[in-house]
């Protein structure tokens, strides 16, 4: 036998106390009577009979020693060993994912988690013998709740400061985690109170220390939103929402995702999901000045969280595009740049000659690409997009050796997004500089002899697209590729360039800016925007250029207002492991009672009620002792 | 200064009774009580032959104008009655809420007064193990108040011996009269000892059981040192419910067994509870008993 609270022998001393208070008892109290002969007659009749009646004081206070004995056994909570059974350290991890929080009895409301909660005190309580503890939450990234202990009250009181992390459990940290702590602990173990995670402990399982897994949870009739993604398309100033929906349960289920754009619903799709199947599905959104969107699955289930998935339509801006020619040599940038509109903002588009850019360059306006035509800033700009065509400036990290001859271009990588659409190899070209990358940078062609003639360099700030040759000597200003290599780099490099943070977020996860903030700005205004809510913005300080946003504990879309700037963000769960809700199992069910080597419950029910129970009886027994004939 | 007994307007109430002989009393001085003795009274008792010397007022006229003799008629003399009120001072009657004794002597004092106010001699003998000095054979009402005041500053100590006191009492007062015992009668053996002795002297005896509540149904419980209030003896005992139901059926027996002994021999009985109002015992209890009238 071993006690889950062994501080409760220190109420033991209540015996002393007994025993302290039956002497004082047993001091009487002084009762004057008229005539003590009399009484003494009456009990005469009594000790004549009853040698019991002398003993009684003696078993009366036995049978209060018993009754403390066996309250402060029950207060201490006792577990019973049946066999010899060893002491280990256990790591209980503890999975408190979105998929925990599946309402598995809708009438009493009990969610997974309190289930585990249940079986981590059914785990604590038969445990037969004096075991060393741990417990970690396996949230989004593990977390110890209890150091090793012997108390097992501090574990279970630290189990119920446990809430439910509305996104996916990182199980897999968890349990090295909890392979790091048992590092150097004798027998140790790792229990694992888990739905499973859609297979994810099965494959935990197989490594040492050895791992339990205690199942959690029967239900899986659920539909969730595994993926809702939006992406850009700058060409056609329309959105692409792709979205995908997994079927969870054993049937085929029929129903219908809603989305709403900016709380206006913009499509309604239906759908039948084969069970344990999936659906996709592709939107077109024409809504160029961006907004939000929210998918919802028109189906009540038991996992509400996976039902509802925000993302960010990102504002399609025309781009503001500074050609720094000579206007003599600028005709053909100038016609492609028009050619892009609604692409390129034209009214904010103008040509300048170098010395006026380097004269106004603080005074002017922000333009989100700046192409150099054969004539390149002294100092490199810190930040922006640009391109730089036959001339940059020399801290962009490439050096020209001389120049090559008529050199036949050779497309080094098609699949790049400024490459997309493009047949340039067939252009001719009369000259072009030999250059030498001194920085690293992505080659998108070069010439035959390898020398890079259209490369990208990228810094965190900058990037920069840079042609080795003057347009003028070649031929492209007659092809199509031309005005479409601008293209490419007016929606690659700028698009790159606006996005303060990303557009979808997981649950738990923190949002900082993807870049540092201009300086100035010293607070960066949040707001939640979502259904049925008035929309409060509060104020976020930033430090060091950054902000740091983290109360992302439920799907929402959030709003950034970053001095004149808007960046949106999506916090969703869309994990299909959370929300394929099938229990999967490491060991059979059977094996973990026997794995764990617990122990039966005394009389049905746990030892401390049947302690007290005792207790009330030998009460009742004194009482009876003390007040009826039968023991006088 | 003792707290008086009786108040004066109380007093005046106590004029209204008097006390009962059930028998002829042997008195000394002319009073209200048939005796056994011819005198002059209204009360016709016989006739005798006219001797010279006797009052020619007492000569039945009519019986001389149809017989020819001369006889006259006698009446019976009328006496005193002697009250004897012995009043047991023992340290039991100092006990209980109200006060057992505190209750005895008000029952003595207003015993004596009914008596004194009715020209009958009165005493109040105060006892604990033997006779204590006490007032003797007082008459009129004028000597109350003094008896009042011997009451009141009367203290309650000591054992008791009911034999012992009949015993000094008969050898002291031979001729018969209205003994009234005053006690609470623990012990009842010895106690009827001593009434069988009272009686032999021809005493009328009529006997006062005084109890308190307590002594009725006793609010104890628990382990208790019990002490004896009259010689401070004690005793270890466990007082349970089923002892306190014993204790009260034997306290009852103790009643009934003085009852029905009283009723065995014509001796007057009442049983005074301190928790019964003194008006109701002494019209209710007293008058019902026979005592007083």
């Amino acid at each position: 036998m071993s006690l889950l609270a062994p501080w409760a022998l220190w109420f033991g001393l209540v015996g002393a106390a007994v025993v302290a208070l039956y002497l004082l008892k047993i001091k009487r109290q002084r009762q004057s009577v008229p005539s003590l002969e009399f009484w003494q007659a009456l009990a005469g009749q009594v000790r004549a009979r009853s040698l019991f009646q002398r003993l009684k004081r003696w078993f009366s206070l036995l049978l209060w020693l018993v009754i403390v004995a066996c309250l402060v056994l029950a207060v201490g909570n006792p577990v019973f060993s049946l066999g010899r059974v060893k002491p280990q350290s256990i790591a209980v991890i503890l999975d408190n994912s979105a998929s925990m929080t599946t309402v598995e009895d809708a009438e009493s409301n009990i969610t997974r988690l309190t289930q585990a909660l249940e079986a981590l005190q059914e785990l604590l309580d038969r445990r037969p013998v004096d075991d060393e503890w741990l417990l970690i939450e396996a949230g989004r990234e593990p977390r110890v709740l209890a150091a090793w202990t012997r108390d097992r009250l501090a574990i279970r009181d630290a189990a119920k400061s446990i809430r439910p992390h509305l996104g996916a459990a990182n199980l897999s940290a968890a349990r090295d985690l909890a392979s790091d702590l048992l590092a150097g602990k004798p027998e140790p173990v790792i229990v694992m109170l888990s739905d499973g995670a859609n297979g994810q402990v099965e494959k935990l399982a197989a490594s040492q220390p050895p791992l339990v897994h205690w199942p959690i949870g029967h239900t899986a009739d659920n539909l969730g939103i595994a993926l809702l993604r939006v992406r850009s398309h700058r060409p056609q100033a329309m959105h692409h929402a792709y979205v995908r929906v997994v079927n969870a349960s054993a049937e085929e289920v029929k129903s219908q995702i809603v989305f709403e754009l900016d709380e206006t619903t913009s499509a309604v799709e239906p759908f039948a999901i084969p069970a344990g199947g999936a659906w996709e599905k592709t939107l077109a959104l024409s809504q160029p000045q961006g907004g939000v969107l929210r998918a919802w699955i028109d189906r009540a289930d038991v996992l509400a969280t996976d039902n509802e998935a925000f993302a960010i339509l990102e504002p399609l801006k025309p781009a503001r595009v500074r050609l720094v020619s000579n206007p003599r040599e600028a005709f053909f940038f100038e016609q492609a740049l028009m050619a892009m509109e609604p692409l390129v903002d034209a009214e904010s588009s103008h040509t300048l000659l170098i010395d006026e850019y380097e004269r106004a360059a603080a005074g002017l306006e922000p333009a989100d690409l700046i192409i150099f035509n054969n004539c390149a800033p002294k100092e490199l700009p810190r930040s922006g997009a640009f391109v730089f065509v036959n001339a940059w400036p020399v801290a962009l990290g490439a050096k020209v050796n001389g120049v090559i001859e008529r050199p036949t271009i050779s497309v080094a990588r098609r699949d790049h997004p400024l490459m997309q659409h493009l047949s340039i190899s067939v252009a001719t070209v009369t000259k072009a500089s030999d250059v030498t990358l001194t920085e690293r940078a992505t080659v998108l062609a070069d010439s035959t002899g390898g020398s890079p003639l259209i490369f990208l360099l990228q810094q965190p700030d900058l990037a920069a697209l840079c042609l080795a040759f003057d347009v003028l000597e070649t031929d492209l200003p007659f092809r199509n590729a031309f005005p479409v290599l601008l293209r490419n780099a007016v929606v690659h490099l700028v698009s790159e360039q606006q996005a303060w943070v990303r557009d979808q977020y997981a649950i738990g996860d923190v949002v900082e800016p993807l870049r540092a903030l201009p300086g100035g700005i010293e607070q960066v205004w949040v707001a939640r925007l979502q259904k049925n809510e008035q929309i409060a913005e509060f104020a976020l300080p930033v430090r060091g250029g950054a902000f740091r946003y983290d109360e992302t504990a439920a799907s929402a879309a959030l709003r950034f207002r970053i001095g004149d700037d808007t960046a949106y963000a999506a916090v969703n769960l869309t994990s299909e492991d959370e929300s394929r809700l099938a229990l999967t199992r490491a060991q059979p069910d059977e094996d973990v009672s026997a794995r764990l080597a617990l122990t039966g419950r005394l009389f049905s029910t746990v030892p401390w009620l049947a302690l007290a129970a005792i207790a009330a009886g030998l009460v009742g027994v004194e009482w009876l002792t003390y007040h009826f004939r039968w023991t006088e | 200064m003792p707290t008086p007994l009786f108040d004066k307007d109380y007093l005046k109430k106590l004029e209204y009774l008097e006390l009962i002989a059930r028998r002829l009393v042997f008195g000394r001085q002319q009073a209200l009580r048939a005796s056994f003795k011819k005198g002059a009274s209204i009360e016709f008792k016989d006739f005798r032959e006219y001797t010279p010397g006797d009052d020619p007022r007492t000569v039945d006229w009519s019986v001389y104008a149809r017989l020819g003799n001369l006889v006259i008629k006698l009446f019976r003399q009328e006496q005193e009655l002697d009250l004897w009120v012995l009043l047991d001072c023992s340290g039991s009657m100092n006990f209980g809420e109200p006060n057992k004794f505190d209750h005895a002597r008000r029952i003595a004092g207003a015993l004596a007064y009914i008596g004194m106010a009715n020209m009958d001699s009165a005493g109040v003998t105060p006892f604990a193990a033997d006779l204590l000095p006490g007032r003797d054979r007082q008459r009129g009402r004028g000597r109350i108040f003094g008896l009042l005041d011997f009451l009141a500053e009367l203290p309650a100590r000591g054992e008791t011996n009911l034999a012992t006191v009949a015993r000094t009492f008969v050898s002291r007062v031979r001729r018969p009269g209205l003994v009234v015992i005053l006690s609470d009668f623990y012990g009842l053996q010895n106690a009827q000892r001593a009434i069988d002795q009272l009686r032999f002297f021809k005493h009328e005896l009529f006997v006062i059981q005084v109890a308190a509540p307590w002594e009725f149904d006793p609010p104890i419980r628990g382990e208790l040192r019990l002490v004896d209030v009259e010689n401070g003896g004690h005793d270890d005992l466990t007082v349970t419910d089923g002892m306190l139901r014993r204790y009260r059926a034997a306290f009852e027996k103790l009643s009934a067994d003085l009852r029905s002994y009283s009723l065995k021999y014509s001796i007057g009985h009442a049983s005074a509870r301190t928790d019964v109002s003194f008006d109701d015992f002494l019209v209710g209890v007293l008058q019902r008993g026979g005592l007083v009238a």
